[in-house]
């Protein structure tokens, strides 16, 4: 990888999010969708402290991952067809192009997953320990990671389709079952006392499978765009 | 300076699109320092062929080369850098600055910062460059597009309906963009539908009709 | 001194007023000085109740005027009353914490407010989303007056949703013994954040004012050929070879 790939890849990361911070999808409006839905499933379920102490880490999991593919799938990140014309004339490396987006993903997937980390710990009391909670800041970025490239791979994979934003949900969930297997067993392995390495060495493995995944498969998945 | 081959090269070129033909038999060559003007009705396949020079669309059949590259091959990739393509659409994004918008280039391309303020005065947005794109006329945007090609410098510029909606100042621009372009020895294909125009700055004119290229405007 | 300075600085000078009363009265028997949560916490939702109603005023309003000046107080109103929910929000969990020892209960009271912000936040967004002023301030207007309707209908379900659960038995507001000192601080205080209130609303409304005279500059800007901003390109350099 070659200085020109990190600076074509952090000038995408760089235009990506100051769309962001002006439009505000990720910070404004997708974010609190995610906290109401937290808010939604006591109505739901019940108030019984114990239980959603019990469900609140599984819940903030689960919600992380639904609203993240909406993170992924952001307007302001959805180039329309003369951009990406413009992207493919202006002799972008797509693996660069690709790395730019699925970072400016994974770091707002990362500030989404802060403000509705103290949403869910005050909504759920969970019962998570101070090294559940150190815990938790190291798997937030695995999980980020995770999900943005798998949002980024399935935005790409839909580009130009009629159907293409809609199916993008469908396609990321299943695929990241993994991901939230991993980051929900993590913490209840440390609630348990028995070792989590496990689930980090997966977690940790498929971050690295889906980067070299979309790394190797962007100029194929470019060429197919058009 | 390369030695002079053709920058497009089409013998016999045909593109479909599933069952249906949109260009065929398609002899097109253009030399380096030229200008080339092709007019026609609306779905002639103006555009189609465009973005074939572009390479941004694969032909089905003939033979045809870019600066060089196999259109049939890969080796138009490591070609792409040196088309510059102005579209119907504006390509910009429209919640950055023009200004941003510029220097994003600068940076894709490798191109120094400081030309970035430089090409922007040149077209004329010096004052506007701070403006968000979606808070920009047609015009302004318009503008901005050239001056990315004054960073970009492509050796085949395309403009497809350049003029369109321009006041005559700009309009001038294009014609400068595309004297600048062929005095650095690079080619010009300019497509529209208003020969006139396009008379003043092409060498030679063509027409397409039903999926042919046929000289004279 | 302008009438807006002159409201700012009273603004100022009663919270400073409010902060050394309410530090001033004696400390509750059962809560101690934890009560005087109660003088800001109290205010912070009142305020934000009088904000939304003052944005279904002034949408109303614009509905049947269609006077541009009625949909920034709206606006206005609706964003500092997402402030002030918020904020009565933050203070109740920090109140909540040490006497009840959770950041949150599923109170009635609470959910709706948790309710309201969200409601609110999104009217905040939907008049972010739209770019052109006519049809955010209609829009918006229809949202602002369908929001506060439908605040007793959430009201209402959050309460029977309630009466089919245990509530559970705090410590309220009302609970506290309010001594005459007790009640005259807190009345102040309303006074002070009341100030405060409108301060923030009017500088809002010159916010708007601005942004909207940016916007109609670049606007004449554009049409014009050669506005300020744009100028007469460089014809000769852009049309040499060798710059």
């Amino acid at each position: 990888m070659t200085t020109g790939f990190w600076r074509q890849a952090l000038a995408v990361t760089r235009k990506e999010i100051v769309a962001e911070v002006r439009t505000g999808e990720v910070l404004l409006i997708t974010a609190p969708f995610g906290a109401v839905v937290l808010l939604l499933v006591p109505l739901a379920i019940g108030t019984d402290r114990p239980l959603l102490a019990r469900v609140g880490p599984g819940m903030y999991w689960v919600v992380v991952l639904i609203f993240g593919i909406m993170v992924a799938l952001r307007q302001s990140a959805t180039d329309g067809a003369p951009q990406r014309d413009l992207l493919g004339l202006l002799g972008i490396d797509p693996a660069a192009r690709f790395a730019g987006q699925a970072i400016a993903t994974t770091a707002l997937l990362l500030l989404f997953e802060a403000v509705l980390l103290p949403v869910a710990g005050a909504l759920y009391s969970p019962d998570i320990s101070g090294w559940g909670w150190l815990a938790m800041v190291g798997l937030l970025p695995m999980f980020a990671v995770g999900l943005g490239l798998l949002g980024t791979l399935a935005g790409w994979l839909t580009v130009s389709l009629t159907t293409g934003r809609s199916l993008v949900p469908l396609l990321v969930a299943p695929l990241a079952i993994p991901l939230l297997l991993s980051a929900t067993q993590a913490l209840e392995g440390l609630r348990l006392r028995v070792s989590i390495g496990g689930w980090v060495v997966l977690l940790l493995a498929l971050d690295l499978i889906l980067a070299v995944a979309g790394v190797l498969s962007a100029r194929p998945l470019e060429e197919a765009s058009r | 300076m390369p030695p002079a081959i053709p920058v497009v090269e089409f013998a016999g070129l045909g593109v479909r699109i599933g069952d249906t033909p949109i260009l065929r038999g398609v002899d097109l060559r253009i030399e380096p320092g030229e200008a080339v003007g092709i007019h026609g009705a609306n779905g002639s396949g103006k555009t189609t062929l465009l973005r074939v020079a572009a390479t941004l669309l694969a032909p089905t059949e003939g033979r045809g080369r870019v600066l060089g590259a196999d259109l049939f091959g890969s080796e138009r990739f490591d070609v792409r850098g040196r088309i510059g393509l102005i579209g119907h659409t504006p390509a910009l994004y429209p919640q950055l600055t023009l200004e941003e918008n510029t220097a994003f280039v600068a940076s894709i391309t490798g191109r120094p910062d400081h030309l970035v303020t430089e090409v922007l005065a040149k077209v004329g947005l010096a004052g506007a460059r701070h403006r968000r794109v979606d808070q920009c006329s047609h015009g302004m945007q318009r503008r901005a597009e050239f001056a990315r090609v004054l960073l970009t410098e492509p050796d085949l510029l395309l403009l497809d309906e350049a003029h369109a909606g321009l006041d005559p100042l700009a309009s001038d621009l294009v014609s400068a963009l595309a004297r600048r372009t062929t005095g650095r020895g690079g080619a010009v294909v300019f497509v529209t539908h208003d020969a006139r125009r396009a008379a003043t700055i092409v060498d030679r004119a063509y027409t397409t009709a039903d999926g042919h290229l046929v000289p004279g405007p | 001194m302008t009438k807006r300075r002159m409201l700012e600085i009273s603004a100022i000078s009663a919270m400073g007023f409010a902060l050394a009363l309410g530090l001033a009265v004696p400390a509750e028997q059962v809560q101690g000085h934890l009560s005087k949560m109660l003088f800001v916490h109290v205010p912070s939702i009142f305020l934000a109740y009088v904000a939304f109603v003052v944005t279904l005023v002034a949408s109303a309003a614009y509905l049947i005027t269609k006077n541009l000046e009625w949909d920034r107080r709206a606006g206005a109103s609706g964003e500092v009353g997402v402030f002030f929910t918020g904020l009565a929000i933050l203070l109740g969990m920090v109140w909540a914490k040490p006497t009840w020892g959770v950041w949150w209960t599923w109170d009635a009271r609470l959910v709706l407010t948790a309710v309201m912000f969200f409601v609110y936040l999104g009217y905040v967004a939907l008049r972010r989303a739209i770019p052109d002023r006519h049809l955010r301030a209609r829009r918006s207007a229809v949202f602002g007056v369908l929001a506060i309707v439908q605040i007793p209908i959430v009201h209402f379900s959050v309460i029977w949703w309630r009466t089919l659960h245990q509530p559970p038995s705090l410590v309220r507001p009302g609970d506290i013994q309010m001594d005459p000192p007790y009640v005259s601080a807190l009345l102040f205080s309303l006074f002070a954040f009341t100030l405060v209130y409108l301060a923030l609303v009017n500088r809002r409304i010159d916010l708007s004012r601005i942004e909207e005279d940016v916007e109609d500059a670049y606007l004449a800007a554009s049409t014009a050929v050669a506005g300020e901003a744009v100028t007469v390109p460089d014809l000769e350099d852009v049309g040499r070879d060798d710059v």
